[in-house]
């Protein structure tokens, strides 16, 4: 059910990405975004410690009669595929720290980032940064579980203990004009990021209204060794345990063989 | 530098590290002359794997460690296989039985917590008993006394005990029972904590078995490898949380930390090795059991809930 779930809100976004991409841009202004990633492809090895991803746009005025100056703000949004996650309180009983009941929200990203030319609120209305999902604070987990009346304790402790493993983040100023049209920001994705396919939304803002947006996507996989590590112990369990247990005893034998002389 | 992910533990660590615990623990497992799992796996949750990781992985871990010891005890003839098929018998149910619920305690998050309170209470009570016994030796031996032979022959309850079978190499005709218990609680132990169980096996098998000792050795030794090889293939057959990176690594260090041990071993009394390996395995119960009562920095953890 969760699963369904899962895919259903994947396939929504995805059908979301179809549709903007026939309307293009809001024909209310004449400027319209144009971006772009560094890579489209991160493969994820034994020696992978995080990576930086540069992403940059441009805005076009081609279409604009008279372009206004220092009006506009950027906001980039990566984010990768949403999964359940269940968060736990410690309690303590009989003198010991016991994890208490959990509670499941259905749909968290792995990772998010926020980038913005000057702090979300001084861009936009909340209203309109809850429409978009930016910031972490407007983020939809899903309806939880259990209605606990501490729903909003857990759904602060995720997004804390998420943005300590910096797989939430949020930057303020992440964002950089070079001109009076082109832009760049960076975002770091740690070591700990999942896999699946990433989503980079740019939205140009003016006067606190999205002006026009753009969306590419980005290819996280595990990839050589670890890949493939990774893929038996999941698909072929038992063959991967056996596998194991050959090459433990394979290392206990070269070992006791190299230093068997005595 | 030398950071590697684990594909299973999901964890970044540095491999230098990884490779001189593996080393400091075979040391040990080598001086000591004991599997070694007891300390691997607190040690591994203390640098951030989490329990069941730890626990198949420090199974895993075994097999590397016991199975020269046990080609060797093979090529001695010190190895009693009725016996030891009798107590692979009982440990296969138990290896099922502590691989099931250390999965449905993982399940429901509580996997941690139950690992390190048994840990707490295996080694605070095996410690301690090693301690006193180790030191009463040392006392003993200080006033010039022979430490007292122990008698044996004696027959016991254990002797009342139905379905006798005849063990022709340890030279009994005792009951089965005894040793299909023994054999299910060290199975057991080896699912659940990730230990040989040697530390169980080897005393009962001396003291309720009366076995000689050099078979007892050697038995166990084929047991451990049966088992830590079932439980491994168990725990990434039915949980997934065998990271075969990580066991590679510990095995290298580890194959060589025990060469090392087995030669320091050599050189101390064997009262004295006892008492250090009761204040080591002390002090791993108190660090663990610290673990669970100071109070954390962070009362909340997340995890993520992959379809299950």
């Amino acid at each position: 059910m969760r699963h369904a779930l899962a895919i259903a809100l994947l396939l929504l976004t995805l059908a979301g990405a179809e549709t903007k991409a026939v309307e293009k841009t809001p024909p209310r202004a004449g400027e319209e975004l144009q971006s772009d990633l560094s890579t489209r492809e991160i493969s994820i090895k034994a020696n992978f410690t995080g990576i930086e991803i540069l992403l940059y746009g441009s805005i076009d005025f081609s279409q604009t009669a008279v372009p206004e100056t220092g009006a506009y703000d950027v906001i980039m949004v990566v984010r990768s595929p949403a999964e359940p996650l269940v968060a736990r309180r410690k309690q303590r009983v009989a003198g010991i720290w016991i994890n208490g009941p959990g509670k499941v929200f259905p749909s968290v990203p792995g990772f998010y980032a926020a980038l913005s030319t000057r702090p979300l609120r001084a861009i936009t209305s909340d209203k309109t940064l809850k429409l978009f999902g930016i910031g972490v604070g407007n983020l939809d987990f899903g309806r939880p579980t259990e209605g606990d009346p501490n729903e909003q304790t857990f759904r602060s402790a995720v997004i804390r203990l998420k943005e300590k493993q910096r797989l939430f983040q949020e930057l303020d100023d992440g964002v950089d004009f070079v001109g009076r049209s082109l832009f760049r920001g960076t975002v770091a994705l740690p070591v700990n990021v999942s896999t699946g396919r990433y989503t980079a939304d740019i939205y140009l803002f003016r006067d606190g209204e999205v002006i026009s947006r753009d969306h590419s996507t980005l290819e996280v996989t595990k990839a050589g060794f670890e890949g493939l590590v990774h893929k038996l112990a999941f698909t072929r369990p038992f063959l991967y345990g056996l596998l194991a247990v050959v090459l433990a005893m394979l290392a206990g034998l070269a070992g006791w063989y190299a230093f068997r002389r005595e | 530098m030398f950071q590697i992910y684990l594909p299973i533990a999901e964890v970044s660590v540095n491999l230098l590290v990884m490779l001189g615990l593996g080393a400091a623990v075979g040391f040990l497992s080598g001086m000591f002359g004991v599997g070694g799992g007891f300390l691997l796996t607190p040690l591994l949750m203390f640098s951030g794997i989490a329990a069941p990781i730890a626990v198949a992985t420090g199974a895993n871990q075994v097999v590397a460690t016991s199975v020269g010891g046990a080609l060797a005890q093979w090529r001695r003839g010190n190895i009693d296989f009725h016996m030891g098929a009798i107590l692979i018998a009982g440990g296969v149910v138990g290896a099922l039985a502590g691989v099931l619920l250390l999965k449905l305690l993982r399940e429901v998050g509580q996997a941690g917590l139950i690992v390190s309170l048994t840990y707490v209470v295996l080694l605070g009570v095996v410690g301690a008993l090693m301690l006193s016994e180790s030191l009463r030796a040392l006392e003993r031996t200080r006033g010039g006394k022979p430490s007292p032979a122990r008698r044996s022959g004696q027959h016991n309850w254990i002797h009342r005990l139905p379905l006798k079978l005849r063990f022709p190499r340890s030279r009994l005709y005792i009951s089965a029972i005894p040793a299909l218990v023994i054999g299910a609680v060290v199975g057991l132990l080896t699912a659940f904590l990730g230990v040989s169980g040697g530390f169980v096996m080897v005393p009962a098998m001396i003291y309720l078995l009366r076995m000689p000792t050099n078979i007892v050795i050697g038995t166990s030794l084929f047991q451990i490898i049966f088992i830590t090889a079932l439980v491994s293939v168990l725990h990434a057959g039915l949980s997934q949380t065998l990271d075969v990176v990580l066991a590679l690594i510990l095995a290298a260090g580890g194959v060589i930390g025990g060469q090392f041990g087995v030669r320091a071993g050599q050189k101390l009394r064997a009262e004295q090795l006892r008492a250090l390996l009761a204040v080591i395995v002390l002090a791993v119960a108190i660090r663990l059991l610290f673990d669970l009562v100071l109070t954390p920095s962070e009362l909340y953890s997340i995890v993520p809930t992959r379809g299950a």
